[in-house]
């Protein structure tokens, strides 16, 4: 006969439930009643059928997805005793949600969270620029998604870098390994985008998509985000995070780089219009010149004119026209002329010019005797 | 070299483009600006159809180290 304290005897069951329970092999399965969080970091709940209920105990940072009463758990761990209370409990490393309606509902409650925080807010959301050069791919490369999005880039556009992550995109592993994809490309970056995307799937197969840590990743990117999961239908909630949301990877191609060919039309178009309008500046130019060249002429006809009449003026002032109007100039001996009376004397000999021609003559008398 | 060529910055020639563009349709009656900028546009326009006619898309995966 063996006797054991009550420490040994709890310390004896926990080790044959680890040796004979492995969680790899058995799961336990039941629907969730009595849900609570106590203290900000420990999970109980019951998990029951119609005839057998178990106490479960869970480090609410293990739980990684949102958990209600009447929810259908499949639960991985082991079953132990509590030593310093006796009770019995299982206690959970991990949960998933089984059937359809358990992963609807933690995800409409998960929505409805993030939503109230602001993780959605349309207000947020950037815009991708019109012609990325660089961007960082988020996905399976061995997915039909990988395939499709490159083919369509390929298709439509030239001269991008594209920098692969390659992710697990479905199963328990996949959202770590979103997460530590979107975390190194901010590390990598700058990037134009950041592309997420996958094919589509069951609401079960996309589940790493409406993971809380990957949509908070999501949010947090310093680049924008264009994610593409599953089909048309399927809307992830890293999608509603993201700044732009892609239908398919294939649309997410589309959305993030243009077609060249649309690009090379809007380039000869632009080129042609600035070819066109220095034509137009020629032209005008040249009117402006042939304007410039008329009033000239305009000018310099008025200037002709001018110059015309100052002809004349300054041919009034000929002493020929002068003698031709009947004057006369009178020139003394040495052919001074002499323009007074006072340089008059009686006797003294002078020369008259005439208009046609010169006469000698004597002066006779003074002024006012004189004829 | 050809390599060099395609070393373009697409996005901010484009914009220079779009904006020579408009300056034109701003209606500068400047000529010989006109002239300059027309070349600076042919420029451009080469070089960004260059691009998208040569330019290889390049795919790396990074590893996680």
């Amino acid at each position: 006969m063996q006797v054991l304290t009550v420490t040994q005897f709890v310390t004896y069951v926990n080790d044959t439930f680890k040796a004979i329970w492995d969680p790899t092999l058995v799961a336990l399965e039941g629907e969730v009643s009595e849900f609570r969080v106590s203290q900000g970091q420990w999970v109980n709940f019951n998990v029951k059928d119609a005839d057998a209920l178990v106490s479960v105990f869970m480090v609410l940072g293990k739980l990684n997805l949102p958990l209600a009463d009447g929810m259908r758990v499949r639960l991985y761990g082991f079953p132990r005793i509590y030593p310093k209370y006796g009770k019995f409990s299982f206690s959970a490393d991990r949960v998933e949600l089984v059937g359809e309606g358990a992963l609807q509902k933690a995800l409409a409650m998960l929505r409805a969270k993030l939503e109230a925080e602001g993780l959605f807010d349309p207000s947020r959301k950037r815009t991708l620029v019109r012609f990325p050069q660089r961007i960082a791919l988020v996905a399976s490369r061995e997915s039909a998604a990988y395939g499709d999005f490159i083919r369509i880039v390929e298709e439509r556009w030239r001269g991008i870098e594209i920098d692969l992550y390659h992710a697990v995109v479905q199963g328990e592993k996949a959202p770590d390994s979103v997460v530590g994809c979107i975390e190194r490309a901010q590390k990598n970056g700058p990037y134009d985008a950041i592309v997420i995307t996958r094919g589509g799937g069951s609401l079960e197969e996309l589940m790493a998509f409406n993971d809380e840590r990957v949509v908070r990743a999501v949010y947090a990117s310093k680049f924008p985000v264009l994610a593409a999961i599953g089909h048309e239908r399927d809307i992830t909630l890293v999608e509603e995070a993201a700044d732009v949301r892609g239908s398919t990877p294939t649309d997410a191609a589309r959305r993030l780089v243009p077609d060249r060919r649309d690009v090379l039309y809007e380039i000869a178009t632009l080129e042609q219009g600035i070819g066109e309008s220095l034509l137009q500046k020629i032209e005008a130019g040249r009117e402006i010149i042939e304007r410039a060249t008329d009033g000239a002429e305009r000018w310099l006809e008025t200037f002709r004119q001018r110059v015309a009449s100052l002809l004349r003026l300054v041919s009034s002032f000929n002493p020929d026209a002068i003698l031709k109007r009947g004057f006369a100039i009178v020139r003394d001996s040495q052919g001074n002329i002499l323009s007074t009376i006072a340089k008059l004397k009686p006797g003294m000999q002078v020369a008259i010019n005439l208009r046609d021609g010169e006469a000698g003559a004597m002066i006779e008398g003074n002024q006012g005797r004189l004829i | 070299m050809a390599k060099k060529k395609l070393d373009i910055d697409f996005a901010k020639s484009f914009k220079e483009l779009e904006d020579i563009a408009s300056w034109f349709e701003e209606g500068e009656p400047d000529l010989d600006e006109g002239m300059k900028r027309y070349e600076r546009a042919s420029e451009l326009a080469k070089g960004l159809k260059a691009k998208l006619d040569e330019a290889e898309n390049r795919i790396k995966e990074i590893k996680n180290s």
